[in-house]
């Protein structure tokens, strides 16, 4: 009786504490510079009409709810925002009318596999492949983008697959542009690296098991965190000036901490060898894409770790023992006890995201991914909040994108109503100040 | 009476599934088989008489019939297997069990058109489906958790010529009669044909309209010999006439050989189902990559040609023929949120269309839908299977049907398709008492079922079940 007390105890803590509003997680960058010098950022202004969307609601994610709302629009960017009554429409501004849709911020997903031709994403000659890189698969002509704007998605992360377990690096972007250099967020995104659960190379050569695959993991990073070292050092004044290696210059990236890791990980004793070796040997700014199977259970380590997660695409794992359906999301968020003796705190409203890899799930059902989360036991809050403002912040780019907010980019969606209901439609798709899709309703896309 | 307060019910229900339901009402009014797979109305009632009727009653829910409409705070009363009465102050008898759904919806169970598991045998033959149900398989209070109270699966598909075998079973744990909802009433085809296949298929055809030419004239000829009116009689009779003047007596013709599927499809005993290649395709990276114009013209020539309705297994290109497919009396199984693009010469009617299932139930053909993976699994993808089958009638709602209508495509349409919408597939007095109370709005994307009642019993409740309790909701 005195264990179960202790428990209970133990869980109404960890449930208060999410109640009194103990929703941070203290997302670990590392010593990001201001200013990148490896990573290329996209354009910071980019050619829009000016434009004045009025609608029945706002949900800037970042503060409250406006209702019969204006937002203004310039050169891709937001300039005002706020109460139909009380907001002037300047003049020069076209005003669009959205009728009784809701807007929110375009939606963010942090791990997917469009943008290129076909299902391009795997070269895996090597068992890592720090040499390779998207960037040059983007076309913005492309199906799997128009299907994004019309689910209502209009930044991804298109990353290299999990052939291999250093896939290579992903490219941040838009979802519409005139071309993928406007679209352009920031390359590197993050570097890919996929731990078990399909890099594993079952011929039995090294790399089969966690072992060889983490040690060949560890090989090339010590070798990119040397390069990265000399550099500084050169840079410093303090060592002569190194050989230029394209094929570990972008880890000389990773390591300044311009961008992060992204972690095809799952299943506990993985994600505790991500969290080991990549965010505590090598300190690098990691983010979990994926997270799933009993993952979950390492909400505090993560926590604790400022290393967030983007879940999916599973969003549950059926619990044999328990004989139960675990939300993976909700788990991540709340923490429980989860087979321990006593209750681990969970990542909060700030650490959690969720993801389709699309095209396994397609890229416009991002928002049925977290429906499906919410029905599993996600606030709904929280759900609107993973693939916004969560996402943008895991990857560094919450100055640009995930909410509603004067000087941020102009990504607008406007949704027939609740935008986690799959039985709303994205009625049009505003991308930096660009109105990049409207819904035909006689032939939806989507 | 009840009746009494029934009645306007019924009379209004009647009304606008007639109006709904016209194309096909004839094909599907009358399953085959359930007479006899099931006790028959009139034994019910005796067997009830001595052994005392169970009555149970829902009150205080939403309740969705099903055919399209809603009735708030309704009561629902079930007397055994069946639904006795829907509607408002019912007359409930003493000792009825009561179900408290206050503030909750119920929903007539989810029917999955096809799937495999929850007790069925991996394949069947058709004598042995029964034989090979397992009423305690653990997937069934799966199905159950996730609102599936039907499901149709077939066997033996036919591939040019109408052919197979089916069976409707039903998800009722321990109890292996109540599993058995009805058999054969499906056939299948596939589409396309070739010319060969084509000439064979209009000799059949041909064939079997001859023989009933011939059954007819027989009849015709055994009515007028009307001085033989004795004979007549015992010829009728079977039992009677056994060891009788069988010489004598004309024979009926018998059909010839091969027919024997196109005389049940002209005879609107079963329904047949047009495959197009599109189902079960699966969710990674698969998919037809063109349209099915032609496969969808052949099929509607294959109604034609029978001159009854035929049921199109997830066409691509269904919203293009809509008129036709509804004069033809034709019906749609569709996978809303499939997406398949235009062929670059004829955008305007090739490739997929969100809008499908509200353009072809604008013409008023009954539209069921189906998820892009036709089982449910446990591998963790949640909104791609039978798990959310309300989530694929959403999207049907995405694409402009009304939400009501919306759920039609899981439950009574559904019901349709496999040809049994007579017991299930709706709330409605008489029918089997197989719904769900949900903890609301069916079609929402977070409402879990709090309890599943199949032929009149609660057979799953969240909260006394692992999968869902843990929720709070």
């Amino acid at each position: 009786m005195r264990t179960l007390a202790i428990i209970a105890a133990s869980l109404a803590a960890t449930a208060s504490a999410i109640a009194q509003g103990d929703l941070s997680i203290d997302i670990y960058y590392g010593d990001r510079p201001d200013v990148p010098k490896i990573a290329k950022l996209g354009p910071d202004k980019v050619e829009s009409p000016k434009l004045a969307f009025r609608c029945a609601k706002v949900i800037p994610v970042e503060g409250d709810p406006i209702d019969d709302a204006i937002v203004l629009s310039q050169d891709g960017k937001i300039v005002a925002i706020g109460r139909a009554a009380e907001t002037a429409i300047p003049d020069g501004f076209e005003l669009v009318d959205a009728g009784d849709s809701w807007c929110l911020p375009g939606y963010i997903e942090l791990h997917c596999h469009i943008a290129g031709r076909g299902f391009e994403l795997n070269d895996t000659l090597h068992q890592t492949n720090p040499e390779m890189r998207t960037l040059d698969l983007i076309t913005m002509d492309h199906e799997m983008l128009r299907n994004a704007l019309a689910g209502g998605v209009t930044t991804v992360m298109l990353i290299p697959g999990s052939g291999s377990n250093m896939g290579g690096f992903g490219t941040l972007t838009k979802t519409w542009g005139r071309s993928p250099d406007e679209a352009l967020v920031r390359f590197p995104g993050c570097l890919k690296i996929a731990q078990a659960g399909n890099p594993e190379r079952y011929a039995g050569d090294l790399g089969m098991t966690h072992m060889g695959m983490n040690h060949g993991l560890r090989m090339t990073l010590e070798r990119g965190q040397k390069y990265y070292q000399a550099w500084e050092d050169f840079d410093a004044g303090k060592g002569p000036k190194p050989q230029f290696d394209p094929a570990l210059e972008y880890l000389r990236g990773l390591f300044r901490h311009e961008y992060p890791v992204c972690v095809h990980t799952q299943i506990y004793q993985v994600a505790l060898q991500t969290l080991r070796e990549l965010r505590d040997e090598f300190g690098l700014w990691t983010v979990i894409v994926h997270g799933t199977f009993d993952a979950y259970r390492l909400s505090e380590e993560a926590w604790k770790r400022g290393v967030p997660v983007s879940n999916g695409p599973r969003q549950f794992q059926f619990n044999y023992e328990r004989g139960r359906f675990e939300g993976l999301a909700a788990n991540w968020y709340s923490g429980g006890r989860h087979g321990f003796r006593h209750p681990v705190r969970g990542l909060g409203r700030d650490g959690i995201g969720i993801n389709t890899d699309s095209p396994v799930i397609p890229q416009e059902q991002l928002q049925l991914q977290t429906a499906m989360a919410v029905r599993l036991g996600l606030p709904w809050e929280v759900g609107v909040r993973a693939i916004t403002i969560n996402a943008a912040r895991f990857v560094g780019v919450q100055d640009r994108v995930g909410s509603l907010v004067v000087g941020k980019d102009a990504d607008l969606v406007f949704w027939d109503g609740d935008p986690l209901d799959p039985r709303n439609a994205v009625e049009m798709t505003v991308v930096n100040g660009n109105i990049a899709y409207r819904r035909n309703a006689e032939r939806p896309r989507f | 009476m009840i009746t009494k307060y029934v009645l306007p019910i019924l009379l209004s229900f009647g009304s606008h599934l007639v109006a709904q339901d016209e194309p096909d009402s004839k094909p599907t009014s009358q399953p085959t088989d359930t007479a006899e797979d099931r006790p028959s109305e009139t034994k019910d009632d005796d067997a009830a008489d001595a052994e005392e009727d169970r009555f149970t009653v829902i009150r205080g829910a939403d309740v969705y019939t099903g055919t399209g409409s809603m009735l708030r705070r309704a009561s629902i009363l079930i007397k055994n297997d069946k639904i006795e009465a829907v509607g408002h102050d019912l007359d409930v008898p003493d000792g009825a069990t009561e179900i408290d759904a206050t503030g909750k919806a119920v929903s007539p169970g989810f029917v999955s058109v096809g799937s495999s598991g929850f007790g069925a045998p991996g394949t069947f033959r058709l004598e042995e489906v029964a034989d090979g149900l397992n009423p305690w398989d653990p997937s069934i209070k799966l199905g159950l958790a996730a609102g599936i109270t039907s499901f149709g699966m077939m066997a033996n598909e036919g591939r040019d010529v109408p052919r197979g075998k089916s069976a409707v079973l039903k998800l009722a744990p321990g109890d292996l009669e109540g599993m058995l909802c009805a058999t054969d009433t499906i056939l299948s085809m596939r589409m396309p044909l070739d010319r060969q296949q084509w000439r064979k298929l209009r000799e059949l055809v041909d064939q079997a309209r001859e023989h009933l030419d011939a059954v007819a004239k027989f009849e015709e000829e055994q009515k007028s010999s009307a001085g033989k009116s004795e004979d007549k009689k015992s010829n009728d009779g079977k039992d009677s006439a056994k060891g009788g003047k069988k010489k004598d007596d004309p024979k009926p013709p018998k059909p010839p050989r091969g027919t024997e599927e196109i005389l049940d499809l002209l005879a609107g005993k079963k329904l047949l189902w047009i495959d197009l290649g599109n189902a079960s395709r699966g969710w990674f990276m698969g998919g037809p990559t063109n349209s099915d114009n032609e496969k969808v013209r052949q099929g509607l020539e294959v109604a034609e040609l029978l001159g009854r309705g035929v049921v199109f297994n997830r066409p691509i290109t269904g919203w293009v023929y809509a008129d036709r497919i509804a004069r033809t009396g034709s019906m749609a199984i569709l996978e809303p949120r499939s997406r398949v693009e235009p062929d670059e010469g004829n955008p305007d009617i090739t490739g997929s269309n969100l809008a499908s299932a509200a353009i072809l139930a604008d013409a008023g053909v009954p539209v069921a839908v189906m998820s892009p993976t036709s089982n449910l699994t446990l591998m963790g993808l949640y909104g791609q299977d039978v798990n959310t089958l309300h989530v694929d009638a959403a999207y049907a709602v995405r694409g402009g049907l009304d939400n009501r209508k919306g759920l039609r495509t899981i439950t009574l349409d559904a019901a349709k398709m496999l040809g049994v919408d007579a017991r299930i597939g709706s709330i409605e007095p008489s029918k089997d008492a197989d719904l769900l109370i949900l903890t609301g709005d069916p079609l929402h994307y977070a409402s879990l079922v709090d309890t599943a009642i199949v032929n009149g019993k609660v057979v799953y409740e969240r909260q006394k079940e692992t999968f869902y309790s843990h929720i709070s909701r």
